[in-house]
């Protein structure tokens, strides 16, 4: 079973509907799970009581975890002076903070089984420096240095865990961006051109495959930065 | 020594290679002189995991609670056996 986080839009919707679509176990999670169409359970990743629930359901019903994409996530653009301290503590919460409880707490689950493969994402972001984007970048370089430790903490359990860091995908987490702020982060990427969320579900497909497990604490750019 | 310490010793003992070490009270498990490295100590904590499901209790060896109780319960076998005794006497 693949658990996938932020399973109700974006790019977390997407990865479960692709993997579903393939036929694979997926278990999604999010905070309102009212209209999935994949086995889901409500979970706040930023509440570690949350994540721990949806661990004791997935050991009461002996699931095989096999993966985690860490896809919940909520941006804020604005500069760092005029960010509301209550709007920065959340962002931290749910993606930095998000990403360790789901970690921690079900990676154990695949450290029985002693195979496995996280995923965790970040942003071009964080590679550009983007303006106002500052509270975003750091949760997200967050994500990245966590990601590239507990990489090798996973690594004695033949778990692999690796950072998806795309560039400006066409999803909700756009909202508020214009056009030209969009072609001006995609001009900067090493293949500048814009990708759909196809192609992060293709890189999820990819790191849940069995050869790519020579890959682990890498940060993987989409588009390339 | 109860029955249930005596399992936990057993179980930390199930993770040492060299076989003439007594687990005892104040055998370390973290730090200098510690018997078993981060993995078996890790895979110690999952054996244990499943030890408390058969004895009916959830163990709890990771949240704020479990570990400030007894400023980290891995310092000694003794210390864990006697987290691992109280969570099962707490839930009973």
């Amino acid at each position: 079973m693949i658990v996938v986080t932020g399973s109700s839009r974006g790019l977390g919707l997407a990865i479960c509907e692709r993997l579903h679509s393939l036929g694979v176990d997926v278990f999604g999670l999010s905070r309102d799970v009212s209209n999935a169409t994949f086995p889901s359970m409500s979970c706040d990743v930023s509440s570690y009581e949350d994540v721990k629930k949806v661990v004791l359901t997935l050991k009461k019903e002996d699931k095989k975890v096999s993966g985690l994409v860490n896809a919940a996530g909520i941006a804020s653009m604005n500069l760092a002076v005029t960010t509301p301290p209550t709007v920065s503590q959340k962002i931290i919460e749910t993606n930095l903070l998000g990403t360790i409880f789901c970690c921690q707490l079900i990676a154990p689950l695949m450290m029985r089984n002693k195979c496995g493969s996280i995923m965790n994402f970040s942003t071009i972001a964080v590679s550009l420096g983007l303006k106002g984007e500052s509270v975003y970048a750091a949760s997200k370089a967050g994500v990245e240095g966590f990601t590239r430790s507990f990489a090798r903490e996973m690594a004695d359990f033949n778990i692999n865990v690796n950072c998806i860091a795309p560039g400006p995908i066409d999803t909700s987490l756009l909202k508020g961006i214009t056009t030209n702020q969009i072609n001006k982060i995609v001009s900067q990427q090493i293949i500048p051109k814009q990708f759909s969320p196809d192609a992060i579900c293709d890189l999820v497909e990819l790191l849940l495959d069995a050869r790519s497990n020579s890959l682990s604490g890498q940060v993987l750019h989409v588009g390339g930065a | 020594m109860t029955d249930i310490r005596h399992a936990v010793f057993q179980k930390i003992l199930d993770g040492i290679e060299d076989k003439t070490i007594q687990v005892t009270d104040n055998t370390p498990l973290i730090g200098d002189g510690s018997v078993l490295d981060s993995m078996k100590l890790v895979e110690l904590c999952l054996t244990l995991e499943d030890f408390a499901e058969e004895k009916g209790f959830e163990f709890d060896w990771t949240s704020d609670q479990a570990m400030s109780r007894s400023r980290s319960m891995f310092r000694t076998a003794g210390s864990l056996a006697s987290e691992f005794t109280n969570q099962m006497d707490a839930e009973k």
